[in-house]
């Protein structure tokens, strides 16, 4: 149903109507053998809606067989990246009123293949997760205590350890459109993430995948993957300071700093 | 080798290119014996149009070139050159024909082609060395 023949429905829980916006969005089932088109839905804006609102409005009562994928609805999950007019942004986090456009248009993120519509196929972010084994790696099977980190050995970190796995700065990376293979921005941060943690001792299993012909060396710095980070991760830094780590792992073999342990504790039961 | 390595290499190399590439440039601009200067020389009644001073004076170029110590120079800049820009290649080609075949094909033959090129290279410095061409 185009927007023009459609009753106007107000949704509970937002301010009153405003105006009403058109989105164009590309709409592709690779199932049926049709090429991508963008169709358009007209859509009342009530104050507060955001773009993801819209498209579960436009799903409940303009156009049914519209895919999406969403979950929290407030920017935790990082399921609902998508890019808006022309721009990868998390659609529950982007207000429709602050775009300040009557056309919105949206297209699921690049770089991926599609499932269907606004869906993404992300298995290639987690395999790429995966490969720089985003894990504290140490020697010991069961450490008997914990591994001692101060403040200050935290923060060398943890701005990367906010990544909400999104696939955002992925859709955005130049490199990774034009080389398949390329970990990509998330994979690469995660990886310092672990490197620079001192509570891990695996630099040298991830050594292969991070300096390999498809890893860090072949990020040309565009930066669009901490521009569009929407957790304020810069993985373009992270890729940074990895290549520092391994250019100096060229002359010194780096090593990890290590980490002391607290004191061998035992259990309330007594039982370590 | 490592790509870490490698492109260390790569930057090295391209920073090496500017220094010997500016000796090259000087060596032409700075160090000539006087400014190129085009008179008319006349001999008998036919007069032609020659360049008596200056980089371009031909005994002064062959002089220079079959000095052994910019023959090395040229020689290192040949070195510096060819892997910057094959290595340059070799990236390039990878991050658009991705997959270890492709990249073991590329890496083959670019190693090839730049072996030609310097060989080929170093040919024309060694015999501007001797004094020919
Ligand atoms: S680094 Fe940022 S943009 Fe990339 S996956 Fe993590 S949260 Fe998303
Ligand atoms: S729905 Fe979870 S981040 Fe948008």
């Amino acid at each position: 149903m185009e927007g023009s023949d459609m009753q106007e429905i107000v949704l509970k829980g937002f301010g009153e109507v405003v105006k009403t916006i058109t989105f164009r969005i590309r709409r592709y089932d690779p199932e049926n053998k049709e090429l991508p088109k963008y169709m358009e839905y007209k859509v009342p804006i009530q104050k507060g809606m955001t773009v993801l609102d819209s498209i579960l409005y436009i799903k409940e009562h303009l156009d049914h067989s519209l895919a999406a994928r969403y979950s929290c609805r407030m920017g935790i999950c990082g399921s609902c990246g998508m890019i808006i007019n022309g721009k990868e942004k998390l659609a529950c986090q982007t207000q429709v009123l602050e775009l300040g456009k009557n056309l919105i248009k949206v297209d699921p993120m690049g770089n991926y293949e599609i499932t269907k519509d606004l869906v993404p196929d992300v298995s290639k972010l987690f395999r790429n997760h995966e490969t720089v084994k985003p894990f504290i790696i140490r020697e010991e099977e069961e450490p008997k205590s914990e591994f001692l980190q101060t403040p200050e050995q935290r923060e060398e970190f943890a701005m990367f350890t906010d990544c909400i796995l999104c696939g955002m700065c992925l859709s955005a990376c130049p490199t990774s459109a034009s080389d398949e293979l390329y970990l990509g921005p998330q994979a690469l941060a995660q990886g310092y993430r672990y490197i620079a943690d001192n509570r891990d001792l695996g630099f040298n299993e991830r050594l292969n995948a991070l300096d390999s012909k498809h890893g860090v060396w072949r990020c040309h710095f565009s930066g669009a993957c901490s521009e569009v980070c929407p957790k304020g991760v810069d993985p373009a830094l992270a890729i940074q300071l990895l290549r520092q780590v391994l250019t100096t792992n060229v002359f010194v073999k780096f090593k990890q700093k290590g980490t002391t342990k607290a004191p061998e504790r035992k259990s309330v039961s007594g039982v370590s | 080798m490592r790509e870490s390595q490698l492109m260390f290499l790569q930057y090295l190399t391209g920073l090496l290119v500017v220094v010997f590439g500016s000796f090259h440039f000087l060596l032409i601009s700075v160090l000539s014996p006087s400014p190129d200067k085009i008179l008319y020389a006349y001999s008998g009644t036919s007069g032609a149009h020659v360049l008596v001073g200056g980089t371009l004076f031909y005994s002064w170029v062959r002089a220079v070139y079959s000095s052994l110590i910019w023959g090395s120079v040229l020689e290192l800049l040949l070195t510096f050159l060819v892997f910057h820009v094959f290595n340059g290649f070799r990236v390039v080609l990878s991050e658009i024909f991705p997959g270890t075949r492709a990249d073991k094909i590329i890496t083959y033959a670019l190693v090839i082609v730049a072996l030609v090129v310097f060989i080929w290279g170093s040919r024309t410095v060694v015999l501007a060395l001797n004094g020919g061409f």
